[in-house]
This record gives C-alpha cells, structure tokens and sequence, in this order.
C-alpha cells in the first residue's frame, strides 16, 4: 500500500458554500500527518469525508486502499480509529463500560481496556461514572476508545484541546509509541508546538485550500532568512547573514568571549501560518 | 447482523435504562392504570376497548417513549453517531436497543393483563396483532428519535403518538356520533383494528395493523438515512 490516505482533487459544497475547494494529498503508511487550519478552514469537514461521514461532491478519496464507497463495511470501520469533536461517552456508566462496549463492539479483547487506560493515564478512574470525571478526563477516555481495537490508522481532530500540559505531554508520547508500533495518524490541531513536535509533514488549510505542505522542519527552513542572531553579554542582538564570509565575524565574536548565544532565525509553524495565509491560527 | 454486536449494545443500554429514573419510571404508568381499572365495577371482567386502553397506554409510554427517548439522548449527546462509525451496523443498533425496550415492555403488559384480565390475548390472533402493534409503537419510536435532536423534544411528539395510537379507544367518550368522520378514520387506527379483530374471524384488522406496522418502518428508514450522513 502506497499511501494509507490518498486524496485527488476533493470538493465538498454546502449549498452555495464550497467548505473544500479542491484539496489533494497523500499520506504515508505509518507517518503523523498534520492537517492545520484555522476554524472553519474545513478541517473537520475533511475528516468526516475521509472516515465516511459525509460524502464527497468531487473527487477521489481512498482509505487504506478503501474507495470511499465501501467506508460504510464494518471491515473499514474496525481498521480505522477516530477522535473528534462528535465523539462522546455514556455519562451514567463508568469508565469502564464504556470501553467494554467499544472492545465489544470491534471485536477486542477486553484486556485491553485497563492497557489503555493506562495509556492515558487513567487507571485509576477505571470505575468511576462518566458525568464525575472532569472535561480533560473525558477526553483521555475517549482518545481510549479511538484507540482501543488498535487500529492502523487514527483520525484525530484536536485530541489535545481540551488537556492541561502534563497530560497532553503523556498523550503524545502514547501517539508517538502508537506510531513507533505502525499506526499512521492523520492529526488536526491549532496547537504549533503539538505539531511540530509530533507530525511528520504538515499541510496548511485555508479556505477549504492547502496552501503549504511539508515538513515541519523543511517548511521552518523553507520560510527562514537564514541568519544569525547573535545574543552578546551586553544584551546586544547582531544580525548576521548566513554567508561564507560572514564566518570569520561569527568566530572573531566568538574568540572575543562576547557571545551569550546564537540563535537560528527559523520562523514557528504559526509564524509561516500567518505569513503563507494572512491568518492567525486561532 | 453480528450477535456480539447486538449483545454488547443491549448490556449498554440494559444498564443505561436501569440508572435512567425517566425511563424506569414508564413500565410503571400502565401497571398503575391496570390496578385502578382492575378496582372498578363488580369483579365483572373489563370490556375489549378497555383492555386495548391499557395496551395502548403500555406501548405508547413504555414502548415508543422509551425508544425515541433513549434515540434521542444519543442523538444530542452525540453517542449515536459513536455507534455508526463502529463496526456495528445500524440493525445491530436497533435490535440491541428494541430487547431492551421489548424486555420492558413485555413486564410491564404482562403485569398490567394480569391484573385486568388476560384471556381475551391468549390466542394466536391476538398475540400476533399485539407483536405487529408493538412492531408498529418501536418504528415509530426509533424514527421519531432518530429525527428528533434532543430529549425535551421529544415529548411534542410522544404526546400526539399518545393520544392518536395510543388512546384511540377514548374517541368513543368524545360524543362525536357514530357517523362522524374523525371516528370513521380513527376505526382503521392499529388499536381500533385489534378491538374489531376480537369482534370477527377475518384477518382483515391484521392485515391492517402489518399496513400501519410497513408504514411505520418505512417512516424509520427515512429518519435513518437522513441521520446516517451529515450530508
């Protein structure tokens, strides 16, 4: 399988709206895709085409060598995973019943329930009613349920928004395994630094438009100036071009003991947002 | 269909509805009418439309309200859509949930009978009008909570499902006159149809009551590919 997502020129219009005006790119079996936009740029609306949710007004879509017409089978639906702003629990039962149902219901072994609670650092809610845990907890035990039946591929719309720091940082580290073991993961998210951290290439919605695709890294490259910034002890900034003959300035500073640090000038992920879109991510 | 599937939705919704004191509260309004109406006249057995009041009232609070309640809860809270993108298929869902309202239901009418009198529904006739007419409360249920997007609002719609298919029996007392026309079409209502079944050895009222029983199913299909997608 060359691609785990392949999609060619989609189209998706409400009424006289087009919320995706032609968009295609292809992931990777195995690599953290990112898909960032600001609200209603039409990222929600791509992950509902590519999980079956709604379907296309033009355009190819394929999923794990899928043709979106076969999206309802339960063989396509036990392959893929899926988090996003329509998930949600049972709030009389517990934790726990919840997830049975879901191991149940994809033909899991309920071992894995208490696996991925811990996963999500949650072991110790394991019997307590839904509608007691709080906002980020629920969203752990979701991101449970997405993930329960082991699925090649997830689908996760903002898996983190609603989680205080320490458990987004556990819960990237369980994706970043989840994808040491072979998971593909088609991620969106507002969050820069989520991004750059986790996903493998990223791609800027706007517009119901990509308007840049890559790397987090070679994009960061791509939209630098490449120049130094030279911090002194003096509290001074130099600006030096990252020129052949500007090699001897940076080491003479450097001999001088004058340099505090030197800083690349590689923009964040929001910074070329806002620059490539006119937009901030918000 | 998929029996694990269909299992694991009725444990969910089994547990769900017995921690639900709305739901848990219905099976009990007929049991309350059987005992009040089982207090009245002399120990003389209760007239057919009486009985048929109480099958009403049963399928109608119990039956229909229980389903569009528990469709609709998963509608607004967004469950549902969980479900439809599991490998559960959408007759998994129903038939999952149905045991669980058939299970209620069938407590509920059995105690509610045989504290009024169950005879008159211990033959083949009456208990397949009484499947179809069940059939008939569930499809309406289902798609009345398929299309209905939260919980406060089904109660619009429970109350006409009441009064016109479950309380048909009471147009009787509305001194209309036997010609009028809003008793001449209320005669071919499911229940009127199975107080006439007992009247005849046709199996016309039932072929009737299936008519009513399609339309209803036919109804919920429609609520249910509209649901389906957010197309």
């Amino acid at each position: 399988m060359e691609h785990a997502i392949k999609v060619t020129g989609l189209r998706k219009v409400f009424g006289r709206h087009a919320a995706i005006e032609d968009i295609s790119i292809g992931v990777k079996p195995g690599e953290i895709f990112g898909l960032l936009g600001p609200s209603g740029s039409g990222k929600t609306t791509t992950i509902k085409i590519l999980t079956g949710e709604l379907g296309q007004t033009a355009g190819e879509v394929n999923v794990l060598a899928t043709n979106a017409g076969a999206f309802g089978t339960a063989e396509f639906k036990s392959r893929i995973g899926i988090l996003s702003d329509n998930s949600s629990l049972y709030e009389r039962l517990t934790v726990y019943d919840n997830l049975k149902l879901f191991c149940k219901l994809y033909d899991a072994p309920l071992a894995q329930i208490d696996v991925m609670l811990d996963e999500v650092n949650l072991k110790d809610a394991r019997n307590k009613v839904v509608s007691k845990l709080s906002k980020g907890m629920k969203q752990r035990v979701l991101l449970a349920k997405a993930l329960i039946h082991q699925p090649e591929l997830v689908f996760l719309d903002e898996p983190t928004s609603a989680l205080d720091p320490g458990n987004a940082a556990h819960i990237h580290r369980g994706l970043q395994k989840l994808n040491d073991a072979g998971t593909t993961i088609f991620i969106t998210t507002h969050d820069m630094e989520e991004a750059t951290e986790l996903c493998d290439r990223v791609a800027f919605l706007n517009n119901g438009k990509i308007q840049e695709l890559g790397s987090p890294h070679a994009l960061r490259y791509k939209y630098s100036t490449h120049a130094f910034h030279v911090e002194t002890f003096q509290d001074e900034w130099l600006v030096i071009e990252n020129e052949k003959e500007n090699a001897d300035k940076i080491g003479d500073l450097i001999k001088s003991g004058k340099v505090k640090a030197i800083h690349s000038d590689n923009p964040t992920l929001g910074q070329i947002f806002l620059k490539v879109t006119g937009k901030e991510l918000v | 269909m998929n029996t694990q599937r269909i299992g694991a939705i009725f444990e969910k919704d089994f547990k769900d509805f017995m921690k639900n004191m709305m739901l848990l509260t219905m099976p009990v309004i007929p049991i309350i009418l059987a005992i009040i109406y089982s207090r009245l006249g002399d120990g003389e057995e209760l007239p057919i439309p009486m009985l048929y009041l109480i099958v009403g009232v049963t399928f109608s609070s119990v039956t229909a309200s229980s389903m569009m309640t528990m469709m609709a809860e998963e509608n607004e809270k967004k469950t549902l859509r969980g479900l439809m993108l599991s490998p559960a298929s959408f007759m998994d869902i129903i038939i999952g949930k149905s045991l669980v309202v058939g299970l209620m239901t069938l407590i509920s009418l059995i105690i509610s009978l045989a504290l009024v009198g169950i005879e008159p529904f211990l033959n083949v006739q009456a208990i397949i009008g009484l499947l179809l007419l069940f059939l008939f409360f569930l499809f309406l249920g289902i798609g009345i909570g398929l299309f209905t997007n939260s919980i406060a609002a089904t109660s619009a719609y429970l109350m006409p499902v009441m009064f016109l298919f479950g309380f048909t029996p009471m147009i009787d007392f509305l001194g209309l006159g036997e010609d009028s026309l809003a008793i001449t079409i209320a005669n071919y209502f499911p229940i009127m149809q199975l107080i006439e079944m007992h009247d005849t050895n046709s199996w016309l009222p039932i072929g009737i009551v299936a008519i009513w029983t399609l339309a209803a199913a036919i109804f919920t299909y429609i609520c249910f590919k509209k649901e389906k997608t957010d197309d």
